[in-house]
């Protein structure tokens, strides 16, 4: 009886696992995102490929780009993130767009908008015959349904401040209205945009994908969904055939693109974590296309040179300092730091030369940058005399909280502050409580690397150190100089004196109150195989608009 | 029986009680705002606090987690912070692939561990019992995550028949499954060894013997038949551990399991996919082990909880 118990329960446990097995052989699972009912355009070309590049044709040409997953989805209104966008540009556009040359060019007008004479006004025409994937024709009230939807509150949008100057932007943002006061159209191919005041980079924020445009009914039937799945249309020369929003998307060619041929007929962008992973699919031939980190350049150099290809975004690695701190509050101390860095020994070494020597805050493509002064001096000596004027010349404790991505390079800098007896307390934290930390002002010293969404330099200073925006960034800087030298550069139109005002402010914050200590402008990598041709970056946002494949 | 059944179900139910608890309180202690990892860089503290009130994040805590249980109690784990999805719906979609890994891994683990164990036994105490064996030992003290690296590195590299990651198409399982399984091929071989050679010992195989029976036969039909039974009750332990998805592998292989959900939601503090998550494999482990417990109450009535084995 008890044998057969036994047997009974070998039996159940067997058929168990044979039960699941019959369940995990199924059909893959479709995510909610994987919207069937989504339509587009370009079917006729989708039909022709399979997932992850298997073709019909042997013309069929599929770039595959490896990146990792930002996870909040493609409504670039509601993120913020540069690997959501490099995807979400390839299906929606913007008014305006930046190319690789960080130069902004027209894409859904007939020409730059004109701007009144007090720069407030700016009057757009839309180029007629220009489609949505959907088969619907873009006109001036889609271009207002998306920038009233991005004040909406249930909108949740992260960078409507970009745009909230528009006249009546905070009426809709608070709810108290549903439409945008400086918002007006003309007719279907014609509108104009009111300012409450003269902001000279409007021109360029929406040349961003924070202003990408959507078409009214196909988003507003989405609702929450848009942005996810496949639930994204525009009028951009790829269309999503698949999307699981976890492991990879698949776009496919836009016959109808108003821009013209497409040279691509399909991007599969695969989601990679972990970079080694991505990078040894890279080797295996998995991928086509992936970004390289500076730390693992060392390491494919050798073997693939010719692959690599580096590009400089326009951003600024810098050490942010909490002005409120009893010590670092001392400027001679702030001073110090810098004096005691040997910025090109650092970016030679820790960096493998990927990256240029700081020699301003700004960076060296954004105009007001200025090289005058050459890298930042290097100067121990100078450093102790100035922490034993302050008191310090037995030394000080300084504790600086930095992500894990900064720990070879802040051990450097431990040692080159040790050496002017500054003693640099690493306290390695993750991304999440990096952030909560220092939106709470409770870090005191930290690294970063602030990047500009185009070569403007109010985004790299304004965002970051005008009063307003430092106490959220645990720096609490406040100079009225400074600020109101922002102030006057954001409403200057002409550009050669807006390039002036801001070198003067980057003197202010970096060279005289030392309010944050510039270490180098970095230096970026991908790594292509060598069919993949006419594929460069501009800044940190990868298109594939130009890229196509020779095998 | 019944008594002992309620008992063994209102302790199941009264761990995954406990276990709720010390989730949520373990994830609400631990630093990292959710709410300024959404915002980004740009964010300021006012639009930060807007939010948490938006999330709920800025309520008592006791508040929130009566209203987490409630919700949990009628099925509803929440929706993800960042994907906006519901959690219950992300956790099948990692389910798909942690199951298919897990069944793969195991089926290799089986063959591997069993026909390793019988042959170790079959060669008691020569060279051939003595190597494997020594495997086994490495195979149980290998991390699965250094094996699943040495695999990419030297097997999917140099042959061009498996890829170094991806789980779309079956053979993107092998390697993944390999690394898994290994640990638990080795933890099988080691017992299979050990109850074949006290099954080779008893006296009905030794009858089998008189009776002159191949040698093959005793061994595959009779020996090992009986010999299977203790590995059988190590299998239901085993599939909770593989069900609850394993993290390491599926990072290094790039496979959507559950337990790559689970780190990248620690990663961003997607608290619901955390909570759900956690509740999820404390939920298949729990059952299990109820069910397993069960079993072993109908094959032996001795057993029963709080009373000892003696009556």
């Amino acid at each position: 009886m008890k044998k057969n118990i036994r047997k009974s329960l070998a039996l159940v446990l067997t058929t168990a696992i044979a039960g699941a097995s019959i369940a995990g052989c199924g059909t893959r699972p479709e995510s909610a995102g994987q919207d069937s009912s989504a339509q587009n355009s370009a079917d006729s070309s989708a039909a022709q490929t399979s997932q992850t590049g298997a073709t019909e044709s042997s013309d069929y040409k599929v770039l595959r780009f490896g990146q990792a997953l930002s996870g909040d989805g493609l409504d670039m209104q509601k993120s913020t993130s540069s690997t959501s966008a490099s995807i979400a540009d390839e299906v929606t556009e913007s008014l305006l767009r930046f190319n690789d040359d960080n130069e902004e060019e027209v894409v859904l007008l007939t020409d730059f908008p004109e701007i009144s004479e007090d720069g407030t006004v700016y009057s757009f025409e839309l180029k007629e015959g220009v489609y949505f994937t959907d088969g619907t024709e873009l006109t001036s009230e889609d271009v207002q349904f998306t920038f009233e939807r991005m004040f909406k509150p249930e909108t949740e949008a992260k960078s409507y401040s970009y745009f909230s100057m528009i006249k009546g932007a905070d009426k809709v943002l608070s709810g108290e209205a549903d439409t945008l006061e400086g918002f007006e159209v003309v007719d279907d191919y014609h509108f104009t945009i009111t300012l409450d005041y003269a902001y000279a980079p409007f021109i360029e924020n929406i040349g961003t994908s924070y202003a990408d445009i959507f078409p009214k009914e196909a988003t507003q039937a989405a609702g929450d969904n848009w942005g996810v799945g496949t639930n994204l249309i525009g009028t951009g020369p790829y269309v999503i055939q698949s999307n699981d929003d976890v492991s990879q998307v698949v776009l496919v060619k836009n016959e109808n693109y108003h821009g013209g041929e497409v040279n691509l007929d399909e991007i599969d962008i695969i989601y990679y974590d972990d970079v080694t992973t991505k990078l040894l699919a890279y080797e295996n031939g998995e991928i086509d296309l992936a970004d390289l980190p500076a730390d693992l350049l060392g390491q494919y150099q050798e073997s693939y040179a010719d692959q690599i290809h580096a590009y400089h975004p326009l951003g600024t690695n810098f050490i942010s300092l909490n002005l409120q701190d009893e010590v670092l509050s001392d400027v001679n101390v702030r001073k110090a730091i810098s004096l005691a860095i040997n910025r090109e020994e650092l970016v030679e070494t820790i960096l493998n030369g990927a990256g240029i020597p700081a020699t301003s805050y700004l960076n060296n493509q954004i105009p007001g940058h200025s090289d005058s002064n050459g890298v930042y001096e290097y100067d121990p000596e100078a450093a102790k005399a100035l922490l034993a004027e302050s008191g310090y010349e037995d030394g000080l404790v300084i504790d600086a909280e930095i992500r894990a991505a900064d720990q070879t390079l802040y051990g450097a800098i431990q040692g080159y502050l040790a050496e002017v007896g500054i003693t640099l307390n690493l306290n390695v934290v993750d991304n999440a409580t990096w952030s909560s930390d220092r939106a709470a002002g409770s870090i005191d010293l930290t690294g970063i690397t602030w990047n500009a969404l185009y070569a403007d330099a109010d985004f790299q200073v304004y965002t970051y150190f005008y009063s307003d925006n430092s106490d959220g960034k645990s720096v609490f800087y406040h100079n009225d100089e400074f600020d109101k030298l922002l102030d006057d550069a954001r409403s200057e139109t002409d550009e050669a004196k807006r390039a002036e005002l801001y070198e003067q402010a980057d003197t202010i914050l970096s060279l005289e109150d030392y309010a944050a200590i510039p270490l180098f402008y970095p230096q970026s990598q991908f790594i292509a195989k060598d069919y993949v041709k006419g594929f460069t970056v501009g800044n940190l946002i990868y298109h594939f608009w130009y890229v196509d494949i020779e095998k | 029986m019944r008594k002992y059944l309620l008992k063994r179900i209102g302790l199941a139910i009264g761990i995954v009680f406990a276990i709720s608890l010390i989730t949520f309180i373990i994830l609400n202690i631990i630093p990292g705002d959710p709410a300024a990892l959404m915002l980004g860089d740009m964010a300021s503290p006012e639009t930060i606090a807007k939010l948490r009130e938006q999330m709920g994040l800025d309520r008592p805590l006791p508040e929130q987690y009566i209203a987490w249980i409630f919700r949990l109690i009628t099925g509803d784990l929440g929706n993800s912070y960042f994907q906006k999805k519901p959690v219950l719906e992300l956790i099948g979609y990692a389910l798909y692939y942690t199951s298919r890994l897990a069944i793969c891994a195991y089926a290799i683990a089986l063959i591997i561990g069993i026909t390793s164990g019988v042959i170790a036994a079959v060669f008691q105490g020569k060279a051939v019992d003595r190597i494997l064996m020594t495997i086994a030992i490495m195979g149980i003290s290998a991390p699965a995550f250094w094996v699943a690296i040495l695999l990419q590195i030297y097997i999917a590299l140099n042959f061009d028949i498996f890829p170094v990651s991806g789980a779309n198409e079956p053979i993107g399982f092998v390697l993944p499954s390999i690394a898994l399984g290994s640990r638990y091929a080795a933890s099988i071989a080691r017992i299979t060894r050990t109850s074949m050679i006290e099954t080779m010992n008893q006296d009905f195989i030794k009858t089998a013997r008189a009776k002159g029976l191949k040698n093959y036969r005793i061994i595959l039909v009779h020996a090992l038949r009986n010999a299977l039974l203790p590995i059988v009750t190590v299998i239901g332990s085993d599939i909770g551990s593989l069900l609850a998805g394993a993290m390491l592998t599926e990072s290094v292989f790039n496979i959507p399991g559950i337990g790559k959900l689970l780190i990248d939601a620690i990663n961003k503090r997607d608290l619901p996919i955390v909570q759900g998550t956690v509740m999820y494999i404390a939920t298949v482990c729990v059952l299990i082990y109820l069910i397993v417990d069960i079993l072993y109450a109908v094959i032996d009535p001795r057993i029963k909880l709080g009373e000892g084995s003696s009556e």
